[in-house]
């Protein structure tokens, strides 16, 4: 029934559509790998060593490590508490938790915006003001609230017969925890996982409220840096912002389902 | 006997309050880091403060100034074009698109989705760097103009201050069109087919089978994007400050930009708060107003 026509219009517009998101990113790509300095484009002499170049300039490979930390540890720690708070409120019914549930959600509402003040001066009084560690407890705070909305709805999923069958098994509340609601959200742990690597990696704002120290900044605030300071190198500018898009984007070809469903099922019910 | 049973329930439920054990450190990071600064927001913004030193009771004085600065006037202003940039472009071209996609159900759509979704994973920075390499002086726009002859048009796009909004603006479209045409394309998926059977037999073209079936069944998806980039062009922030400032002028100026500069600019930390709440406050009700709208349509 339907049209070869109609077939034909449809590749067309997946066409263009990936060929405008793509067109720029080709861009930075071949200006990351060619020799001029005035970001003109050159395939006939194609400079992998920008990226060494790039790597040692300024540092920036120390700054790509501590947003490592930084993303690794914060995404560590949102799937070990916001599961463990998701099944208080989702599957024990713990006293209170409904009202639990509307303020873990409120969150999701307030943005950066409404607590970034006060968020500054209060981590300036603390001992690792300015720090990365700063970031860290800040992002871990941030990333709560979608966590607990995220890993509850997996688990409210779960059919109660199966959690009832663990209960007279004789598992305590930790033991149903650990050996039958977690097996089955891991793939929404997974998920929350990778979301969460992506949103801190991927933050600006943020660390350059919280971050005076240059020392201490994490690679995006970095590579804002260099793109107001060396104008002059924008091969080797490229070539950074390639290695900060890359590690997120490898991990988006790897997991890409996760990713998409993630973000559009996350924009859904947010 | 009774005495028995109560003990039991009473045990019961001393568990269950053990339950909160388990909520305990998230619930403390949360109220660390979201909840307590919010209160604290509020609390600033009533407050005359630099940052140090005493402070002293402004009232609704930080609203006033806020509220009255002809530079809001002029953010709101940029922010309303961005709105069209990052919000009813990509959507109605997302919807447009969808609509063509679904109904010829091509094959091999999946690096398609890879492809197209890309954007949603960069970081702003990095759409940065690209946009001045785009934009910038000696970029690829003013190169291809030149190429053609058309080399009197040629300028630095994000110095101009009639240009420099809409470039920017160019860059939001490009993030969020991805976006909305995935959550539409998905939302297609979910409308039953007999609907599209039945406008097909009541003879209904594509035209009148888009306004009859797919746009009404996408409501949910609508509101969705309609809350996501309205909020997101109201944010604008990295995008901004990395290439123009806010300039040239305050050709380009944001509320989030007026947030930073009170703050940390100007030293008034309770006109930033003010601002900081009232933002909260307006992407809210922007939010509830959306799905209070799309509710009603789809009941």
């Amino acid at each position: 029934m339907i049209g070869r026509f109609e077939r034909i219009v449809g590749y067309a517009i997946l066409t263009i559509f990936s060929a405008i998101v793509l067109f720029p990113v080709l861009m930075l790509v071949l200006t990351a790998i060619s020799p001029s300095g005035s970001g003109r484009i050159g395939v006939t002499d194609l400079r992998w060593d920008n990226f060494v170049i790039a790597w040692q300039q300024s540092d920036f490979g120390s700054h790509l490590l501590l947003s490592l930390v930084l993303a690794i540890s914060v995404s560590v720690v949102t799937v070990l508490i916001t599961p463990l708070a998701a099944y208080a409120i989702g599957v024990l019914r713990i006293p209170g938790h409904r009202m639990l549930f509307i303020l873990f959600l409120a969150g999701i509402m307030i943005p950066l915006e409404g607590i970034i003040v006060p968020l500054y001066f209060t981590m300036r009084t603390t001992p690792f003001a300015s720090t990365i560690g700063s970031l860290i407890i800040a992002q871990i705070g941030l990333s709560v609230s979608f966590g607990v909305f995220w890993m509850r709805a997996a688990m409210v999923a779960i059919p109660a017969s199966l959690v009832e069958s663990g209960r007279m098994d004789g598992a305590g509340s930790f033991g149903l925890f650990r050996s039958i609601v977690m097996p089955l959200v891991l793939p929404a742990l997974t998920t929350l996982g990778l979301l969460t690597f992506m949103w801190v990696w991927n933050d600006y704002f943020l660390a350059f409220v919280l971050i005076n120290n240059p020392d201490q900044l994490p690679v995006t605030v970095a590579l804002g840096d260099f793109t107001t300071k060396y104008s002059t190198q924008i091969n080797l500018m490229s070539a950074c912002a390639v290695l900060v898009a890359l590690p997120v984007v490898i991990l988006y070809l790897c997991f890409q389902r996760q990713f998409i469903s993630g973000i559009l099922s996350g924009a859904l019910k947010g | 006997m009774r005495r028995s049973v109560r003990r039991k329930t009473n045990s019961r439920w001393w568990r269950r309050l053990g339950g909160w054990l388990y909520v305990l450190p998230a619930l403390a990071a949360y109220l660390l880091v979201v909840i307590i600064p919010t209160a604290q927001s509020v609390w600033y913004s009533f407050w005359n403060w630099s940052g140090v030193g005493a402070a002293t009771w402004a009232g609704l004085g930080n609203y006033i100034a806020f509220f009255t600065d002809p530079q809001l006037m002029q953010a709101l202003q940029h922010t309303l074009v961005f709105v069209v940039f990052y919000s009813i472009l990509p959507i109605v071209l997302g919807l447009v698109s969808a609509a063509l996609v679904s109904r010829s159900r091509v094959r091999g759509a999946g690096v398609f989705r890879t492809i197209i979704f890309l954007p949603q994973v960069l970081t702003s920075v990095v759409i940065v760097v690209m946009w001045n390499e785009l934009f910038g002086s000696n970029g690829l726009v003013n190169s291809a103009l030149e190429a053609v002859g058309l080399g009197s048009l040629a300028q630095p796009w994000l110095g101009s201050f009639q240009w420099a909004l809409p470039v920017l603006g160019l860059a939001g479209t490009w993030t969020t069109m991805g976006l909305c045409m995935l959550l539409f394309v998905a939302g297609v998926g979910n409308i039953p087919a007999e609907l599209y059977d039945a406008a097909r037999v009541d003879g209904a073209g594509a035209v009148r089978e888009f306004f009859t079936v797919t746009l009404p069944g996408l409501m949910p998806q609508l509101a969705v994007a309609l809350t996501l980039t309205v909020i997101g062009a109201l944010r604008v922030f990295d995008l901004v400050w990395l290439t123009t400032h806010g300039g040239p002028g305050d050709a380009t100026i944001t509320p989030s930009l007026l947030l930073y500069q009170t703050a940390f600019t100007n030293g008034s930390v309770g006109g930033a708060a003010a601002i900081g709440v009232s933002l909260a406050i307006v992407s809210t009700l922007i939010a509830l107003g959306i799905v209070a709208i799309s509710d009603r349509r789809t009941a």
